[in-house]
């Protein structure tokens, strides 16, 4: 990868990149033509009514205890929050929610980053690898966690690779050691969503105009103060909102948990997503497992709030 | 760009119009429509349509629609669809307690319609009474009665020079015999959940239950604990059986799907199984391969050993269905002598109600002479305090393979689960 992304700054430097398209012309069309702001009401009256009427309604049964099917519930105040805070199962979910979704964020968006700067460069199939690196975003979560589910398998396709290629001391129960389990899943969600990521820091990249990179090149810049002066802070924007897609994914992580190990083996990939689900649809704990989704969403509200006060002053102190 | 974007909207607003449609063309076949709804188990669909197409036949004047859904999935729409008064007129209800849509737990909200009064209820066994009656009433209707045993493929076992073993002592003898023969005797698909349970029922059947079948009960009084009782050796035996490569290498990353392709495969001779999954072995095998099923031995006397079976499919009618008289005809026909013989032959399964018209899948043999002989214990968790023991087993199970947890670790866990409300 890192090869790719350096050829392309050579690239940039011997002769002109891609043709940029001319941002400066389109932020004026668009600032001339700003939408009124009551355009958005169908579609915000639509999502209060879809989601944030019956979240309200809900988040008041966490201070009962319903069990989801009888119509008698008992308001029982603090209590599903004193039990939580108690509950080592939750702690632990904590714990893993936080280590897959920082994981996540952080390789993902290196790795889209990389990607974005290999299919800006000049190659003759960026067009097909753009569309290749893209391609498992536009896939269902639950279907590529099935799928990996068998490459995964003990008998799979991937450790029957490994022994081919040599490397059979590599093999691994990939989803039942569950000092690996976590990891595979993580494996996963890269693998899908990078070429998502890497969309977004494509667009940021396209809209440097040219002239600074060349303004750079002329002055001297090598390939990584070019990267860390120039592409770095014009970037912060695409860098601001992948961050935040990422860790907000990554704290909600349920689809490809629930398809590749339920959450097992013995509670090794269980995120607050998959705790919240078995506590309501198995246990028929509906007030805990509500009380549960509520400091989770506190949780992401605060975790993303902080980053997203941090990006915003980075970017400022860059523009 | 631009032209594109009304062209998008319009498709949006498309796509939600049919959403809806599609939505409320459900609703009101609920509603107003002459169709009995009704929910069943996805692995229950062979024998579900085979029984409402001989329903049909006997009353062409009543139409039928039936959902399938997966466990979780089933579970979780029924409870809600119960709650808001939108559910199908005919569902499926777990027997007994220790799941979301058991009968226990639906009963408590008054979702179910009282059966007593109808002619099947006298006919149900006392064993079957305890998971088809809630204060002496019936609300459900028992279709199937299912086991839970080795399924084996009988030219496997033949090939490693092996018979159906007896007793403990021949069971590790049977492992060594198929190791020698580069198979292992039980594949174990442990990543899926619910099979963790299976080999500790088949283990508990003799170790816990012969000796006291009232052992659920006094857990649920706070009598007795996993800890304290012959669950330890139970466990304990199960990962003997590891030990002695009986099992699949890796159970804790090999799914369901990938055990009953070992047996049908011939990887391994066997698997422990619900006798509901021999239709699958049977297809993936083919249909001229031979099955067989053998209780699990866990002592070395062979006179002890039992086998877990109970009702498993069983069915509610919905108390506030739409088609109640029509509910009531397609309740009847599941109870008739007809209805449990379609059902189970369709199935690989037995009826529960009295039958003399049925004729058992030849693999089911072993399931039938124990049931015959009164050798039979109830599915465990049909008779556990509350969801989250079988839930908290199923974790255990889990952690003992992987060595993160110890039996004693594992039992504890188990008995705070069962102290919980």
């Amino acid at each position: 990868m890192a090869t790719v992304a350096t050829s392309s700054f050579q690239k940039h430097r011997d002769g002109p990149p891609d043709k940029p398209p001319a941002p400066h012309t389109g932020k004026r069309r668009l600032s001339r033509q700003r939408a009124p702001w009551w355009f958005v009401l169908p579609a915000l009256a639509f999502f209060a009514f879809v989601v944030l009427v019956p979240s309200a309604q809900g988040g008041w049964w966490a201070f009962t205890d319903w069990d989801g099917i009888s119509p008698v519930k008992h308001f029982v105040g603090l209590d599903q929050f004193r039990t939580l805070w108690h509950d080592q199962a939750a702690r632990d979910a904590v714990g893993t929610t936080l280590l897959a979704a920082l994981s996540i964020t952080i390789v993902q968006n290196a790795i889209g980053l990389l990607l974005a700067l290999g299919v800006n460069a000049h190659l003759k199939s960026r067009n097909i690898l753009r569309v290749l690196f893209f391609a498992p975003a536009v896939i269902t979560p639950v279907v590529t966690a099935y799928l990996w589910k068998y490459l995964y398998a003990p008998e799979g396709a991937i450790n029957a690779l490994l022994k081919t290629v040599g490397l059979g001391f590599l093999r691994q129960d990939w989803l039942g050691d569950p000092d690996v389990a976590l990891w595979s899943v993580v494996a996963v969600v890269v693998w899908q969503f990078a070429g998502y990521s890497m969309v977004i820091f494509l667009a940021g990249l396209q809209s440097i105009p040219q002239e600074i990179y060349e303004a750079a090149a002329v002055d001297g810049a090598g390939p990584v103060r070019r990267f860390w002066s120039v592409i770095r802070p014009m970037l912060a924007p695409a860098i601001t909102i992948n961050l935040m897609l990422s860790i907000i994914g990554g704290l909600k992580l349920f689809d490809q948990v629930w398809v590749m190990t339920q959450g097992g083996p013995g509670g090794a990939t269980d995120t607050l997503s998959t705790v919240i689900y078995k506590q309501a649809f198995q246990f028929n704990k509906y007030g805990y497992s509500i009380a549960m989704g509520l400091v989770l969403t506190l949780f992401v509200i605060v975790v993303s709030g902080l980053q997203y006060g941090y990006l915003s002053r980075q970017e400022k102190k860059n523009s | 760009m631009r032209a594109s974007r009304p062209a998008a909207a319009t498709l949006a607003v498309l796509g939600l119009a049919a959403f809806t449609a599609a939505c409320t063309s459900d609703t009101a076949g609920s509603g107003g429509g002459d169709t009995l709804r009704v929910a069943a188990n996805s692995t229950d669909r062979e024998p579900m349509d085979a029984v409402v197409a001989a329903f049909r036949k006997a009353n062409p004047d009543i139409k039928v629609s039936v959902t399938y859904a997966d466990t979780d999935q089933l579970q979780s729409t029924l409870r809600t669809q119960l709650s808001s008064g939108t559910a199908p007129d005919v569902f499926t209800v777990w027997p007994g307690n220790g799941n979301p849509g058991a009968l226990q737990v639906l009963q408590k909200g008054g979702y179910l319609a009282d059966l007593s009064g109808y002619s099947f209820a006298s006919k149900i066994s006392d064993g079957d009474k305890s998971v088809t009656q809630v204060d002496g009433k019936t609300y459900i209707v028992p279709v199937t009665f299912n086991g839970i045993g080795a399924i084996y493929n009988k030219a496997t076992l033949t090939e490693i020079g092996g018979t159906e073993p007896k007793t403990w002592d021949d069971v590790l003898a049977l492992c060594t015999k198929a190791k020698d023969h580069g198979k292992v005797l039980l594949a174990l698909g442990n990543q899926t959940n619910w099979v963790t349970q299976l080999v500790d029922y088949s283990l508990a059947a003799t170790t816990v239950y012969a000796q006291n079948p009232d052992f659920d009960a006094e857990l649920s009084a706070g009598k007795a604990t996993f800890a304290g009782s012959a669950w330890k050796q139970t466990m304990q035996k199960y990962l003997d059986l590891d030990k002695a490569g009986c099992f699949s290498k890796n159970p804790n990353g090999t799914s369901y799907e990938t055990s009953i392709s070992d047996v049908a495969q011939g990887k391994a001779v066997g698997v422990v199984q619900v006798t509901t999954s021999i239709p699958q072995v049977q297809k993936e095998a083919g249909a001229d391969a031979e099955l067989g099923m053998f209780a699990l031995p866990s002592t070395n006397n062979a006179d002890e050993t039992r086998i877990p079976a109970a009702v498993s499919a069983a069915y509610g009618l919905n108390a506030a269905g739409k088609h109640a008289a029509e509910g009531k005809k397609f309740v009847e026909f599941l109870a008739s002598s007809e209805g449990q013989k379609i059902y189970a032959e369709k199935g690989s399964t037995l009826p529960v109600l009295p039958n003399d018209s049925f004729k058992a899948d030849p693999a089911l043999t072993g399931l039938i002479d124990m049931q015959k002989n009164g050798k039979t214990v109830p599915f465990m968790d049909q008779r556990w305090p509350n969801p989250e023991v079988q839930a908290t087993h199923f974790t255990a199970v889990q952690k003992l393979f992987s060595g993160s947890e110890s039996v004693d670790e594992a039992l504890k866990s188990m008995d705070d689960a069962a102290k919980k409300s």
